[in-house]
């Protein structure tokens, strides 16, 4: 009797812990897929290498057209539609919104399209291309496109014109090459800043340092306390003291990438000394002792046969770093700033990738398809590092 | 002092700590012969030849009275450079420990550390001291492998060679061979053999036969005390202590 209540009550705490678990993973599982159902639609490569804003040129074009025409290519879609007079081939499409506009798909590479005065600076030209939206178009017969008409009808209107009084075309915008070189600079940076400050402090505190040696203790002390610390607080720690540094010794003014890598070394110190002092850790002594006992110094045992046998230690810390750099946005905001940028300048404010999503889910008509794209872009980079860690690590405990 | 010996070791005391481990030791190592230090586990034998080239420097806690004299000199001395002595007093220890690195990087370790840059002089040396270690045919094709992928007796052989790459006047083995199998303790056996034609030998093992087989003078200590050290074949054949007598006949240890 009293068997069968336990295993009752066994059985019963174990469907608990099941349902318990499964909530879990099912939430974790709900958001990943939501991200990648809002976000897959919009990676492409323009998105990785494209400008963040679009620009809108106004052109027209005056000369004479060539009367044999421009032959529609074969590589061309069937969803396409193709002007032989001017040698454009237009495609109807949806915007992030779900607007139609009108797409450029291709120009050929001898029409006149490829090189247009523009009607807003005096002597340059504007390069017709695909990738670019067509907006209003005037022709010299008073023609007018109209975007709400679709491709097909734009087309016909080209093939019945031999001049352009005025033309509208619009870069596409939302691409986030701007943030990955913000991200890939605060990579850099940082690394170039924490990573000899972190290595040579674990060489000091493993190799070193006396035993019970005070300073030592207190060393590892911080960094045990610097892991916990949120990040926000070293976003604050950024802009009391990094800005106003780094604002004196460059011509920055205000936040910019040197704060922010600043910022950044320090959070990723803790990780680079922690995990680099494990990789000294494991290297057997006898290392050490048979170097010792060939007549070498210190410093040539620490450098040319410890620290060479810690590499792949001192690689995963250089990778949880990126990671961590990656994904990091609290600290950055005061730091680097929220301001999407297409051109980079060390001394500007811009954003990482990370902090990217923050400012366009805080505006006012917040893009959740884009803000998903680069979360996906992240959630990959830092399960491939991850993986590469773990690789790491394997390759390590099997020597 | 004999001009025959390399080391003289005056009164030597140490401790670890509180513990002492040698006590009084007063002996002479003799120029290019093989010295075995023989007792039982714990007596000293490795701690004593640890304080030929100071490592128990490393040691925390560890505290020198006494004198060891290498050439003459003071090894213990305050203004004794103790780089300079490692690079004439060489040691090859118990457990098989090539640095992970090439085959010929092992070897060239040393003298590279001093200073030695020029190509073709490291790799004459490599191959001079591999050679010498009897490991230069078994390698030659791969000295760029790395040292860990050899046989334990090869990676002792190699860490000979890379002892040798140095040009030492002394070797110091601490049971050189107690990791390996039979036939790699012949190998090494027959090295050491050889060596002493060029190098001073000082040696501690475990193994009464390979001490009897291979040594010129044995020292057999007892509880960080030397007993008895003298020509090996008198302390094998006729020795002068009872405890002696009573260890190599394994009546204990
Ligand atoms: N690093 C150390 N710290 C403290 N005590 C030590 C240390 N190394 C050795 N000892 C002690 O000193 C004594 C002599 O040790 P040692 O290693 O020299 O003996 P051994 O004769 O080489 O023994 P074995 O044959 O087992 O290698 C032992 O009692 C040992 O416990
Ligand atoms: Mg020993």
């Amino acid at each position: 009797m009293n068997h069968a209540k336990r295993h009752r009550k066994d059985f019963m705490i174990r469907i608990g812990i099941g349902i318990v678990s499964s909530i879990g993973l099912f939430v974790l599982i709900a958001i990943f897929a939501f991200v990648f159902q809002k976000g897959s639609s919009l990676l492409s490569w323009q998105l990785l290498t494209g400008d963040y804003y679009s620009t809108t040129y106004d052109s027209y074009y005056d000369g004479t057209l060539p009367s044999a025409g421009f032959e529609r290519p074969s590589s061309l879609d069937d969803s396409v539609y193709y002007s032989s007079v001017w040698g454009i081939g237009l495609q109807d499409d949806l915007d992030a919104e779900g607007k139609p506009y009108i797409l450029i798909v291709y120009v050929d590479p001898n029409s006149p399209l490829t090189s247009l005065p523009d009607k807003n600076t005096e002597g340059e030209t504007v390069q017709i291309a695909s990738g670019q939206t067509l907006g209003k178009v005037i022709f010299s017969n008073r023609t007018i496109v109209l975007t709400s008409n679709g491709a097909q009808s734009a087309i016909q209107l080209f093939d019945g014109a031999d001049g352009i009084l005025d033309l509208l075309t619009t870069t596409r915008g939302k691409g986030i090459r701007g943030s990955i070189i913000t991200t890939l600079y605060l990579i850099g940076l940082t690394l170039v800043i924490a990573l000899p400050i972190g290595v040579f402090s674990a060489v000091y505190l493993h190799e070193y340092a006396p035993k019970n040696s005070k300073l030592a203790e207190a060393l590892r002390r911080l960094v045990e306390m610097l892991t916990g610390v949120p990040s926000i607080i070293f976003g604050l720690l950024g802009a009391a003291v990094f800005i106003p540094f780094t604002s004196t010794i460059t011509a920055a003014d205000g936040g910019n990438l040197f704060s922010g890598a600043l910022t950044l070394a320090v959070i990723v110190l803790p990780v680079i000394i922690s995990s680099t002092e494990e990789s000294l850790k494991v290297i057997p002594d006898e290392y050490r002792q048979a170097s010792l006992a060939l007549g070498a110094t210190k410093t040539q045992t620490t450098f040319r046969v410890v620290l060479k046998a810690a590499i792949p230690g001192i690689l995963s810390a250089v990778l949880l770093s990126v990671g961590r750099i990656i994904g990091e946005s609290a600290a950055l905001i005061y730091a680097v700033g929220t301001a999407i940028k297409d051109h980079i300048i060390l001394t500007e404010r811009s954003t990482s990738l990370a902090v990217h999503i923050w400012s366009i889910m805080a505006g006012e008509t917040p893009n959740f398809e884009l803000a998903s794209a680069i979360s996906i872009i992240i959630l990959i980079v830092v399960f491939v590092l991850n993986l590469i860690v773990k690789l790491v690590a394997r390759r390590l405990s099997r020597a | 002092m004999n001009a025959r010996a390399v080391f003289q070791i005056n009164d030597l005391n140490l401790h670890y700590g509180e513990k002492q481990a040698l006590f009084d030791i007063s002996m002479e190592i003799p120029r290019n012969q093989v010295t075995a230090l023989i007792g039982p586990s714990g007596c000293g034998k490795s701690t004593l030849l640890r304080s030929l080239n100071r490592m128990n420097d490393l040691i925390d806690g560890c505290h020198i009275d006494g004198q060891v004299r290498y050439e003459e000199e003071d090894v213990y001395a305050k203004t004794y450079d103790v780089i300079e002595l490692r690079t004439k007093v060489g040691m090859v220890f118990q457990k098989p420990n090539p640095f992970p690195m090439s085959i010929f990087d092992n070897v060239a370790y040393g003298p590279r550390c001093q200073g030695i840059k020029d190509k073709k002089v490291l790799a004459d040396i490599v191959k001079k001291a591999l050679e010498n270690a009897a490991l230069y045919d078994e390698v030659k094709d791969r000295l760029k492998e790395s040292g860990n992928a050899l046989s334990g007796g090869q990676q002792q052989r190699l860490c000979i060679a890379r002892a040798i790459a140095m040009n030492p006047d002394v070797i110091l083995m601490d049971e050189p061979t107690s990791a390996l199998d039979p036939i790699a303790t012949a190998k090494i056996e027959d090295l050491i053999q050889d060596l002493k034609k060029d190098y001073t030998i000082v040696i501690v093992t475990h193994n009464m036969q390979q001490a009897a087989r291979i040594s010129d003078n044995t020292a057999f200590f007892l509880m960080g005390e030397l007993v008895e050290f003298d020509k090996t074949d008198l302390i094998f054949s006729q020795p002068r202590d009872q405890r002696t007598e009573d260890y190599i006949t394994g009546r204990f240890g």
